[in-house]
């Protein structure tokens, strides 16, 4: 099947998403969500809520630029050590390395969220425990990248350097990291705009910041406020966007002038964290651990395992396909013009804005709480996410074949969808399977809609502090999202037949 | 089917195209000769639509404006092929069909590539075996490539066939067999109008067009084309 095909097949989503819509209507708050709309175009204006919202997204930008530079630090130690190259010149055997990308795995396999609900127990409601709980799973994830660059990379340069006599740590540097380092600040780059939207999701769980002014004002209906909050919020977003854009032009290599922003950045933050109370004193506070180690208790093991796991499995599924099928399907639909394109990127900007247990509390206006609200809420988030990337995509795809088909009489809807669907196919898709596996881990995030599975059993289970239900779903949790997680790799390595897309992000 | 009249594009030193007229009837086969930047591209550009000149006039087939209708007509055998990468010979085949297609055959051929035996005589006349058809794009050579363009061209029925220099990155057994193929493609109702890089390859052509800076050198017949005037246009 053409890659047009594959793009356009998981718009059959739709079908089982419409039958499940009359049972799950009810409509009540149909003028709420008429009203939230209206909103858009009247934020409030009051000094005082704009002042709150600043410094709200003060907090939520520092939470997302330490937690950053943690896993940045952690990502880059972790990966160079569980790379197999490096393991093989240093001591001269690959274990070490294979080892640590095995233990590296168990904070990868838990969302952001799940750290910060854990830690908070532990912790209290901190935002520096949303530094924390962003920076373990990013870390633990850039190492995986940073590895696989490292052993991907070819090895002719190394060896000439140890055959002629280089110390190992000197040829290993010398040789390996100039290939790396463009990867790295691409890559680098996408995972700070992943760590604003995961520091704007820990909020709207208590973890302050933008995102807890965003619920608070949501669940009051002051949606004037919120709309005050979601534009600071697109301007603060579109603004990185620019500015990641230009540094991955400029600093193709490490110079003096990098090495000299990211001692500004530091110098900025220090100052900045003091003033907005991060409190990193409370990581230094003694953990306030449960009484009994909670594995030994062997009820939390009885659950209904593949009833959550078949749950958490299908709202994953329904939420990729309907993220992967709705910009091909909106672009057919309203047509490749300029204004539809225009039209379709401010809608992915506030969908990818928008962290999805909001999208879903709006959902719930209309919708009982359930699969489809949840369902909605992730595809939707997923969707703004993909179809900037789909967006990026066309324009970047060479003119000339389009152009031929143009002129050869086809129409701008049918060269859209052989040139331009047939051209992205491959690398949206491979995406697509990317953020299947992270949708997989976000399932947790719309627990609270009822949305079924293991991510409802963890919420309710932590907030309840019923540490002997905790660890074995966690266990469960983790298991499957390594499983999902090999699963997408092997999807992508087969379509792409390359390693991991540099956009790959997990917030 | 093709009438230029005193057709002008400007340049940025001077213009690409200056008061050209030049017309191509069905069963004509016309070559364009010149040196690099002698205006070929551009003229060929102006025939499929692809540039608008600033004066003068196009007519198409009778008709003064290239609606779809009319575009489906004119097949462009573009230098750099403009085939899409990461389709299969057969759907880079039907891509010709794009015009005369519903909706519903154009969505069910991306789910199963459709009239496999259409595409297999397509291929049957540029002498490429119907085997290729599943194929990726990737694993043909560049000469397979070229003649996947040229049938192409045959899915798509065009009758006013352009073609810029298709032989320009061949080699020279090759380029003969498929400038063979060209011109025996060219039987009203069709006709070709195909810019050359070797003056040496008239022989089957009706009449030769000579261009130098963008001007009409001359127009007519290949015997009647001297070694004088050649040497002209490529001074």
């Amino acid at each position: 099947m053409s890659p047009a095909g594959q793009l356009l097949l998981p718009a059959l989503v739709l079908l089982p998403l419409l039958a499940l819509l009359p049972a799950a209507w009810h409509g009540g708050g149909l003028d709420l969500i008429g009203q939230f709309l209206l909103a858009a175009v009247q934020p409030s204006t009051d000094p005082a809520l704009i002042a709150a919202s600043l410094r709200g997204i003060a907090i939520t930008v520092a939470v997302a630029l330490w937690s950053w530079l943690f896993s940045l630090l952690l990502g880059v130690i972790g990966g160079v050590l569980s790379a197999e190259v490096v393991s093989r010149t240093l001591w001269g055997c690959g274990w070490p390395a294979l080892l640590l990308r095995r233990l590296l795995a168990i904070p990868r396999s838990l969302h952001e969220l799940l750290w910060g609900l854990i830690l908070l127990q532990l912790l209290g409601l901190h935002p520096a425990v949303a530094v924390l709980a962003i920076a373990l799973p990013y870390g633990a994830l850039f190492a995986r990248v940073v590895a696989e660059q490292l052993d991907g990379l070819p090895r002719r340069n190394l060896e000439a350097l140890q055959l002629a006599g280089a110390p190992a740590p000197a040829a290993l540097l010398m040789a390996l990291s100039p290939p790396l380092w463009p990867q790295l600040l691409s890559y680098g780059g996408y995972r700070l705009e992943c760590a604003l939207r995961s520091a704007t999701l820990l909020g709207v769980f208590g973890l302050g910041g933008i995102g807890a002014d965003l619920r608070l004002a949501l669940q009051s209906l002051q949606f004037h406020e919120v709309w005050t909050s979601l534009w600071l919020l697109a301007a603060v977003m579109l603004a990185l966007e620019l500015v990641l854009a230009r540094l991955r032009q400029r600093w193709l290599e490490p110079n003096r002038e990098l090495l000299v922003g990211f001692a500004a950045l530091l110098l900025l933050l220090l100052p900045a964290s003091q003033w907005l109370e991060l409190r990193w004193q409370v990581l230094f506070s003694p953990w306030q651990w449960p009484e009994v180690l909670p594995l030994w208790d062997p009820s939390g093991w009885l659950q209904d395992w593949p009833q959550l796991i078949g749950s958490t499995l299908l709202l994953t599924a329904l939420a990729a396909l309907l993220a992967v099928a709705l910009l091909p399907l909106l672009l057919l639909l309203l047509g490749p013009g300029r204004w539809p394109r225009l039209l379709l990127s401010a809608c992915g900007l506030l969908a990818r804005l928008l962290p999805p247990p909001l999208t879903a509390l709006l959902l719930l206006f209309v919708l009982q709480p359930g699969l489809l609200p949840a369902v909605l809420a992730l595809g939707l988030h997923n969707a703004g996410i993909l179809g900037r990337l789909g967006l990026e995509g066309l324009d970047a795809l060479p003119p000339q074949p389009a152009q031929a088909l143009r002129l050869a009489g086809g129409s701008p809807r049918q060269v859209l969808l052989v040139a331009g669907f047939n051209g992205i196919g491959r690398s949206y898709l491979s995406f697509g399977a990317y953020r299947a596996d992270v949708i997989l881990r976000e399932s947790v995030v719309v627990g609270l809609v009822g949305a079924g599975g293991l991510g409802v059993v963890l919420l309710e289970s932590l907030s309840s502090f019923a540490w002997g239900e905790v660890l074995p779903v966690l266990v469960v949790y983790a298991g499957l999202t390594l499983v999902g997680e090999q699963l997408a790799d092997l999807y992508r390595r087969r379509l792409l037949s390359g390693p991991l897309p540099r956009e790959g992000c997990q917030g | 089917m093709l009438e230029l009249r005193d057709v002008t594009v400007p340049g940025r030193e001077r213009p690409r195209l200056c008061g050209i007229s030049l017309s191509l009837k069905p069963g004509e086969r016309v070559a364009l000769v010149g040196a690099s930047g002698a205006g070929k591209s551009t003229l060929l550009g102006v025939a499929n639509g692809l540039i608008q000149p600033t004066s003068g006039s196009v007519q198409w087939f009778g008709e003064p404006r290239l609606r779809r209708r009319l575009r489906s007509r004119i097949g462009t055998l573009w230098q750099d092929l403009r085939l899409i990468e990461g389709l299969s010979v057969q759907h880079n085949l039907n891509t010709g069909r794009l015009a005369a297609w519903s909706w519903w055959q154009l969505l069910l051929n991306l789910l199963q590539p459709l009239e496999s035996r259409a595409c297999a005589e397509a291929l049957a006349q540029v002498e490429l075996d119907a085997s290729l058809l599943p194929l990726p794009l990737s694993a043909l050579s560049g000469g397979q490539r070229q003649r996947v363009a040229l049938a192409r061209l045959l899915r798509q029925n065009a009758e006013l066939l352009l073609a810029d220099e298709p032989l320009a990155q061949l080699d020279p057994p090759l380029a003969r067999r498929l400038l063979q193929l060209l011109l025996g493609l060219a039987t009203p109702p069709r006709g070709l109008l195909m810019s050359l890089h070797r003056p040496d390859w008239l022989e089957g052509f009706d009449r030769v067009v000579g261009l130098r800076h963008g001007e009409l050198v001359f127009d007519r017949p290949p015997e009647a084309v001297s070694a004088a005037d050649l040497e002209q246009l490529y001074s």
